[in-house]
């Protein structure tokens, strides 16, 4: 049993998410995913379906982990968890190694886990194994040089939905709900939460419930990308922050099929105040920004966050 | 001492499965292949083999389990026919490049179209060049011996590669033939615990399968190439310790059969050598000159020891139950691997290519016939008219 860290002053000093890679400055993923290394300990594992944390990170026979790592395929997080956790079983069992059952993690980016290896995921969940499986959401095919994915807000630029005269809002589709989906029709499912970095204690404390469960755990983390989104590097932390209090990202645990806010705003700013300081939606005209709040003020509703911001 | 029972194809293979002690089964339901799965999961139910069988959501989800599994130092077997081989198509390099020692039965079925379920070796050829050992069994005996073989070749640490093991549909997955099982205990001795250094364990942390530079490429590619390269002294010294222990003694590459003093030959893989066999017998009976010669492993292709079976003969034609549409000498691979096996001897012995048995039709006594008659046509011409034949259209 991993315990509840009370503060971040009791949280552990020892890393497993180390320098050595190559992410850009201020990116969320690397940071999102040095608190979820802190909080699972020596005893892991983790998976690194193609992406952002594992083309960054990796060069050969270099890396930023102090646990064992092991690429997957952008397409199978879910299966090759599965695969491993199901050996584990085995091997134990039969007593082919003394080890003891290892943490497995899955670190998928929104593509890995919303579109491409959605698949495998639901798979993993619906058999029932022991994983945890992190969607870090950056809100974009990020490293393919930022298109967009199921994630990426409506509005937003990205290489695939550029802006026009023909396409003035760029993104024209609302995303997918990736952790409403998960929630939902995998009666194997043990927890389920999201977070975001810009709440580190709240984050890692949900990486120790998800890995405390005997079973399938779903964390989705909110894990801002300077690249992708165009705003400076210094700038993350509070990106993550004002997407929580504009209503654009939403910090819940599900209990027993209920959303359970784990972090309220005392106040709802309007999302203006968020997108106004990234580039991808600076060519949004004020209808398209009154079709974000909706989008927003909708699924703070979802959750039980009652809507202080007007949407015409 | 072993039992002898008559058993199909498919259930073979999964008892060998079973005298493996596999820990990691992955399934996925396509037929014909399914028969092995069905019978794993009996024998898991039954209490007869301890393994996790995990019910994959696809192909691809199979090959990803067992990836995943065989990394963590257990012991994998998967199986698939037609489509869902294909559909595993981005898995099997990944597995190879990792040098992880899976297992895959592939119990061969057409691609869509024709969309029936008859066998073609299509599916397994599709995925011949990536990096895994692979042949074909034409019995269900062999299907067994080649299960345990590929196991122990695939884990020697001088190998460390996935391995096809594949069989014709329906031929032989479910035909019966009597199949001399061997004891546990003795396939113990001939199949120690899969042990790989490479493997994740928290106690000696690892980074598996991390992004290589461009420059690291030629690199790590030419030690998959040695890999396989070297593999061909372990299945033959498998292949000789199997024949010591179990009595079963094979030629790891090609199986002879009836060549002495033969002018001409078929060139073949897989079940349909047995019916060509009874035609080569009578044939012989009737005093005529021919032989038959069955490539045993595929990859590696064994290019010496084709060379030296097939350059003996005047007029050699290759049977290729797959499609390889546009491909050089447009038959099929076998053709193009005999031609290019044999082109190194500078020989003058022309190669025709025989195209049969697609969509999972019999190849049948009468064709075979047709067959070696127009390779004793062609020697007595000294060339042939047509490089290859489409049958039953062209011949
Ligand atoms: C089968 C397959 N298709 C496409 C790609 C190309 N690809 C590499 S990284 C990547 C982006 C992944 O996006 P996401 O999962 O959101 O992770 P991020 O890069 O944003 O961190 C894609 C599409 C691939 N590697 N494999
Ligand atoms: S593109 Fe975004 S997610 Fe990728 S390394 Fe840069 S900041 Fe991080
Ligand atoms: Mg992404």
């Amino acid at each position: 049993m991993l315990e509840e860290i009370k503060s971040l002053r009791k949280a552990p000093e020892e890393e497993y998410y180390v320098p050595g890679h190559r992410t850009c400055a201020g990116c969320g993923p690397a940071l999102q995913y040095r608190l979820v290394a802190k909080a699972a300990g020596p005893n892991t594992i983790f998976l690194g379906p193609t992406g952002c944390m594992y083309v960054a990170n990796t060069s050969y026979g270099c890396g930023p982990w102090a646990v064992p790592w092991i690429h997957t395929q952008i397409t199978n997080g879910g299966a090759v968890a599965s695969g491993i956790e199901a050996a584990y079983k085995a091997i134990i069992r039969k007593k082919k190694t003394d080890a003891e059952f290892p943490n497995i993690i899955v670190m998928a980016g929104d593509g890995g886990s919303s579109d491409i290896g959605l698949q495998a995921l639901s798979a993993a969940f619906y058999r029932g194994h022991n994983i945890l499986f992190i969607a870090y959401d950056n809100e974009s095919y990020a490293n393919t040089g930022i298109q967009t994915s199921p994630t990426t807000p409506y509005g937003a630029w990205t290489t695939f939905s550029p802006a026009g005269p023909v396409i003035p809002e760029g993104k024209k589709l609302m995303p997918k709900d990736l952790p409403k989906m998960m929630a939902h029709g995998h009666p194997e499912l043990k927890y389920l939460a999201t977070a975001s970095l810009s709440y580190p204690l709240d984050l890692m404390n949900k990486v120790r419930k998800g890995l405390n469960a005997e079973g399938p755990a779903f964390l989705y983390i909110h894990a801002p990308c300077p690249k992708g989104w165009s705003f400076p590097a210094d700038k993350t932390i509070e990106m993550g922050k004002l997407a929580v209090e504009t209503g654009m990202f939403q910090l819940y645990e599900l209990h027993e099929g209920q959303y359970k806010l784990t972090y309220q705003p005392k106040e709802i700013k309007p999302v203006e105040e968020y997108i106004k300081l990234q580039g991808r939606f600076s060519h949004l005209q004020p209808e398209h920004i009154q079709k974000l709040q909706q989008f927003a003020n909708g699924r703070l509703k979802e959750v039980g966050i009652e809507v202080s911001v007007p949407a015409q | 001492m072993g039992v002898v029972k008559r058993i199909s194809g498919c259930v073979a293979t999964a008892t060998a499965v079973k005298l493996a002690d596999v820990d990691v089964i992955c399934s996925y339901p396509i037929r014909p292949y399914t028969g092995i799965m069905s019978e794993l999961a009996r024998m898991v139910a039954d209490g007869e083999l301890d393994a996790e069988f995990v019910y994959g959501e696809g192909e691809h989800g199979q090959l990803s389990v067992v990836y995943g599994a065989s990394a963590s130092g257990a012991r994998t077997f998967t199986g698939s026919s037609g489509v869902g081989v294909t559909y595993a198509m981005e898995v099997y390099s990944p597995i190879s490049g990792e040098r992880l020692p899976v297992q895959m039965a592939i119990a061969d079925r057409t691609l869509d179209p024709p969309g029936d379920f008859g066998s073609e070796h299509t599916d397994a050829l599709c995925c011949r060049d990536q990096g895994w050992i692979q042949g074909w069994a034409a019995t269900p005996q062999e299907a067994l011996d080649m299960t345990l073989m590929y196991y122990r070749i695939g884990e020697d640490p001088r190998v460390l590669l996935p391995q096809y093991a594949c069989q014709d549909g329906y031929f032989v997955s479910h035909i019966l033939g009597e199949v001399d099982i061997p004891e546990a205990a003795k396939v113990k001795e001939f199949l120690p615990p899969y042990k790989n250094h490479h493997v994740l364990d928290v106690r000696t942390p690892q980074i598996i399968g991390a992004q290589m530079e461009p420059k690291m490429g030629p690199g790590m590619q030419y030690q998959r190439y040695q890999a396989i390269e070297g593999s061909r002294k372990v299945i033959e010294e498998v292949h000789d310790e199997f024949g010591r222990l179990f009595g079963r003694k094979y030629n790891p590459w090609v199986e002879e059969f009836m060549t002495d003093d033969a002018e001409v030959a078929l060139f073949i893989q897989g079940g349909h050598a047995e019916t060509a066999k009874t035609v080569v017998r009578r044939l012989r009976n009737l005093g005529e000159k021919v032989g038959l010669v069955r490539l045993r492993t595929f990859r590696p292709f064994p290019t010496q020891q084709v060379r030296d079976a097939l350059s003996k003969f005047k007029v050699v034609g290759t049977v290729d139950n797959s499609v390889n549409f546009g491909i050089s000498g447009a038959a099929g691979v076998l053709l193009t691997e005999a031609r290019t096996a044999m082109y190194g001897m500078g020989d003058k012995i022309p190669t025709v290519g025989f195209v049969a048995g697609l969509g999972g039709e019999m190849i049948t006594h009468d064709e075979f016939y047709k067959m070696f008659m127009k390779l004793k046509e062609i020697a007595k011409a000294g060339k042939a008219d047509k490089e290859n034949y489409w049958l039953p259209f062209e011949l």
